[in-house]
C-alpha cells in the first residue's frame, strides 16, 4: 500500500507539492509567532537575570529597566548622587553600582559604570583584563574592537550621531565573556570617567576651569542639549569610592544580600524621596502580559491561515477522489479489499499533511532563529529560540485533526460503488 | 474451476420500464467456455457485473459452485471476487507509474496476499503472456501489452473463473488475436471457467458456446464445435 501511495504521489508530485507547501506555510506562521514570543520571553527574562533591583529617579519604571538592563537608548532623569552612597553603606547590600549613559561609539552604547558590576554580572574576561584607569574600557563580546583599539565617544545616544568629545580617547583593555545580554554590545568605562567627559564630579587633581560642576549636578537631564566638556584623565586611577560629591545618577543596579532584604530595599527606596526602585523582572512580567496579547493577535491570524488551508484542502481532496473514481473502482473490482482503499486515500492526505507540518516546523524555526539573530545583532540580547513538550502537542494535534478530515475523502473512496466507476 | 448457474436473475435501474437483463435459467458447466454476444446496450456490461458480483440483481441466484453470491454482502463479495474470479476489462485499468510487474501484485498487495509464491507467479504470468521485461513502466507499454498485464494480473491469484469484457475491442486485429488466443490458452491451463464478452467473431467462435442478448434477454444459444 505505501508503494502505491508513493508512486501515486510521484505520479501527482506538482500538486502534491502544492498542498505540502500550503500546508507548511500555515504551520510555519502559527510555530513561528509561538517560538518567537516564547524565545523574546526566554532571552529578555535571562538578561534581566542579574539585575535584581535597580534604583532611579521617579518616571517611568518600563523605561528605567529598558534603558538600564537593555541600553535602550533613551534620556532618563536623574536621582541624587547620595543614594548611592547611601546604599553603597547599607548593610542590606551586597553591592551596588552606578550607571551611566550618555555616549556611544560606532553605535555601541558607552556604558559608565564600576567594577564590582562587571565582577557581579558577568563571566569573567575572553581576553585582557578589567579596566584600572580612567583612560581604559572593556567592551562585551559582542563588540567588534580588538584589544588596544581607540575608542572616541560620541555625544549622545548611539544611532543620534552627535558631536565627539575630540580630546577623550579610551583605549580597550579588555574583552568579556558573552553573557548573552544586551551589555555584550556596550563598552564599559569607569563612572567617573563619563562623569569628567560631561564635566561633572569633583575632580581633586584636575580642577577644570570654566564648568561649574557642582551646578551640573542638579541637573534633570544628562543627555539633555546641555553640553558640559570637559575631558578624561586617561591615567588617573580608577576611583571607586562613592562616599561622597557623587553627581546625579540616572540609574543604580543593587545586588541585595537575601531576598528579604531585595524586598526591603525596594520598600524603603519606592517611597523615599526622589527614588524608585523595580525589580527589572516584574517589569518585564508586565511587558509580557502586553507580548502574550500580540502573540494572541498572531495565533488568531495563523488559526484562520490554517483552517483556510485545511478547507481548501478538504476541497482538493474531495474533488480528487471524485475525479479518480475510475481508478478506485477499478482498485476494488479487481480484489482489493474497501478498507485498502480507505486506507489509501487516508493516507495519502496524511502523508501530504505530515511532510507539511514538518516542513512548516523547520519553515517556523528557521523563520523565528532569522528574527532572532536579527533582534539579536540589534540588541545584543540573546533569544533562544527553542522547542518544547507543548510543541509536540501542537503537532501530534495537527496530524490527529489531519487524520479525522483526511477520513472524509477516504470515506466517500470507499462508498464508491465499483461498477459506477468502472462505467463510462 | 467453478459452475455457474443462475436461475430467475433480474435487475433493472430507476427510470428504465423494462429490466436491463432478465435471465431465467442459464448454466454454465465447470471449465466451460461461454462468449456473450450482442448489440451494443443489450446488457452484456451487465452480465459481466452481476456473475462477477460487482453487483447484485434485484431478484434470483447467481451461483458458482453452490456459493449463491446474490446473499453476500459488498464486503464478502468483494473478497469473494478476489479469491475467485479474474476480470479483464476493455480499458485496462492499469495504474500509471507502477511497472507491469507492481500493477500485477497491486491487487494481492493491498488484500496482504502477496506471498513469495504470488511474487514469483506474478512474474512467471508475466513471461507467460510475453512480456520480458516486467519492470517496464505500464505507460511506456503498446495497447496489445498493457492488456497482456491486464490478463496477467487477472490470472494471478488462480482464480476460478476468468471473465473478460470486451478484451480485444481496442487493440488492432493483430494484437487483438493474440490476447484473445492468450485468454483460451491461459484458462486453458489455469482450468478456470471462462466467459468473454465480444463483438469479435474470430474470438468467440473459438469458445465452446456462444449466447446472444437482446434487450437483456437471452435471443440464442449456440453450442460451438471445439477447436482449440
Ligand atoms: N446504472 C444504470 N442506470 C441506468 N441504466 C443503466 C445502468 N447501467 C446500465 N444501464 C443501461 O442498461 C443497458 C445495458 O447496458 P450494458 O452496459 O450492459 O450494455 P452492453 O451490452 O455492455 O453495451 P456495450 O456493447 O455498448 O458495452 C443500457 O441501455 C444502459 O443504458
Ligand atoms: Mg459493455
Amino acid at each position: 500500500m505505501i508503494r502505491f501511495v508513493l508512486a501515486d504521489l510521484r505520479r501527482l508530485w506538482a500538486a502534491s507539492l502544492v498542498i505540502v507547501l500550503l500546508v507548511a506555510l500555515a504551520t510555519a506562521l502559527g510555530v513561528a509567532v509561538t517560538l518567537q514570543e516564547r524565545a523574546l520571553r526566554l532571552g529578555s527574562a535571562r538578561a534581566a537575570d542579574k539585575f535584581d533591583l535597580i534604583v532611579g529617579a521617579p518616571g517611568s519604571e518600563t523605561q528605567l529597566v529598558l534603558s538600564s538592563v537593555f541600553l535602550q537608548p533613551a534620556a532618563l532623569p536623574l536621582m541624587p548622587g547620595e543614594v548611592l552612597t547611601k546604599l553603597i553603606a547599607d548593610p542590606r547590600v551586597a553591592w551596588a553600582a552606578p550607571i551611566g549613559f550618555g555616549d556611544n561609539f560606532q553605535g555601541y552604547p558607552i556604558v559608565g559604570t564600576t567594577t564590582a558590576l562587571i565582577s557581579g554580572t558577568t563571566t569573567g574576561f575572553s581576553q585582557g583584563q578589567m579596566f584600572a584607569r580612567e583612560g581604559e574600557a572593556m567592551v562585551g563580546s559582542g563588540v567588534d574592537l580588538p584589544i588596544g583599539a581607540e575608542v572616541k565617544p560620541m555625544h549622545g545616544a548611539a544611532g543620534e550621531g552627535g558631536e565627539t568629545h575630540a580630546e577623550s580617547i579610551y583605549h580597550v583593555v579588555g574583552k568579556l565573556q558573552p553573557t548573552g545580554t544586551a551589555w555584550d554590545r556596550a563598552v564599559l568605562v569607569p563612572i567617573q570617567a563619563v562623569w569628567h567627559i560631561h564635566g561633572l564630579g569633583e575632580d581633586h587633581d584636575h580642577e577644570e576651569a570654566g564648568h561649574d560642576e557642582h551646578e551640573a549636578a542638579d541637573h534633570e537631564d544628562e543627555a539633555g542639549e546641555e553640553h558640559h566638556h570637559g575631558h578624561i584623565d586617561a591615567d588617573a586611577p580608577l576611583d571607586e569610592d562613592f562616599d561622597h560629591e557623587v553627581p546625579g545618577l540616572p540609574a543604580v543596579l543593587v545586588k541585595p544580600k537575601t531576598i528579604a532584604d531585595a524586598y526591603a530595599l525596594r520598600q524603603a527606596y519606592r517611597t523615599g524621596e526622589g527614588t524608585r526602585a523595580v525589580f527589572p523582572a516584574e517589569v518585564l512580567t508586565g511587558l509580557y502580559a502586553t507580548l502574550g496579547d500580540a502573540r494572541a493577535v498572531l495565533m488568531y491570524v495563523a488559526y484562520g491561515a490554517q483552517t483556510l488551508v485545511a478547507a481548501a484542502l478538504m476541497l482538493i481532496a474531495v474533488i480528487h477522489v471524485a475525479q479518480r473514481r475510475k481508478q478506485i473502482g477499478a482498485l476494488r473490482a479487481f480484489g482489493a479489499p474497501r478498507l485498502a482503499v480507505f486506507g489509501i486515500v487516508w493516507l495519502e492526505l496524511l502523508l501530504l499533511v505530515a511532510i507539511g507540518v514538518g516542513a512548516g516546523f523547520g519553515l517556523g524555526y528557521g523563520a523565528a532563529e532569522f528574527l532572532a539573530g536579527l533582534f539579536t545583532a540589534q540588541s545584543g540580547v540573546h533569544m533562544p529560540v527553542e522547542f518544547t513538550k507543548s510543541d509536540a502537542a501542537l503537532a501530534a494535534t495537527f496530524l490527529a485533526v489531519a487524520a479525522l478530515m483526511a477520513a472524509l475523502p477516504a470515506a466517500l473512496a470507499y462508498r464508491q460503488s465499483p461498477v459506477e466507476a468502472l462505467r463510462g | 474451476m467453478l459452475p455457474l448457474a443462475l436461475s430467475d436473475v433480474a435487475i433493472s435501474f430507476p427510470g428504465l420500464a423494462q429490466p436491463v437483463l432478465s435471465i431465467d435459467h442459464l448454466e454454465v458447466p465447470a471449465g466451460g467456455r461461454l462468449a456473450v454476444t450482442g448489440a451494443s446496450g443489450s446488457g452484456k456490461s451487465t452480465f459481466v457485473n452481476l456473475v462477477s458480483g460487482l453487483e447484485r440483481p434485484d431478484t434470483g441466484a447467481i451461483r458458482w459452485d453452490g456459493t449463491d453470491i446474490t446473499t453476500l454482502s459488498e464486503s464478502r463479495r468483494d473478497l469473494w471476487r478476489a479469491q475467485n474470479v479474474g476480470l479483464v476489462m476493455q480499458d485496462f485499468h492499469l495504474f500509471p507509474g507502477l511497472a507491469a510487474i507492481d500493477n500485477v501484485l497491486l491487487p494481492a498487495r493491498l488484500a496482504r496476499a502477496a506471498t513469495a509464491e504470488v511474487k514469483s507467479r506474478a512474474h512467471e504470468l508475466l513471461s507467460r503472456v510475453g512480456l520480458a521485461r516486467p519492470e517496464q513502466s505500464v505507460e511506456t507499454m503498446s495497447r496489445g501489452e498493457m492488456q497482456r498485464v491486464a490478463v496477467a494480473r487477472a490470472l494471478l491469484r488462480r482464480p476460478g473463473v476468468l471473465i473478460a469484457d470486451e478484451p480485444t475491442a481496442s487493440l488492432d486485429a493483430e494484437a487483438g488475436a493474440e490476447v484473445g488466443q492468450l485468454l483460451l490458452e491461459l484458462a486453458n491451463q489455469e482450468g478456470a471457467t471462462l466467459i468473454v464478452v465480444s463483438h469479435d467473431e474470430r474470438l468467440t467462435e473459438r469458445l465452446d458456446r456462444r449466447i446472444r442478448l437482446a434487450d437483456g434477454h437471452i435471443v440464442a444459444d449456440t453450442a460451438m464445435r471445439a477447436s482449440s
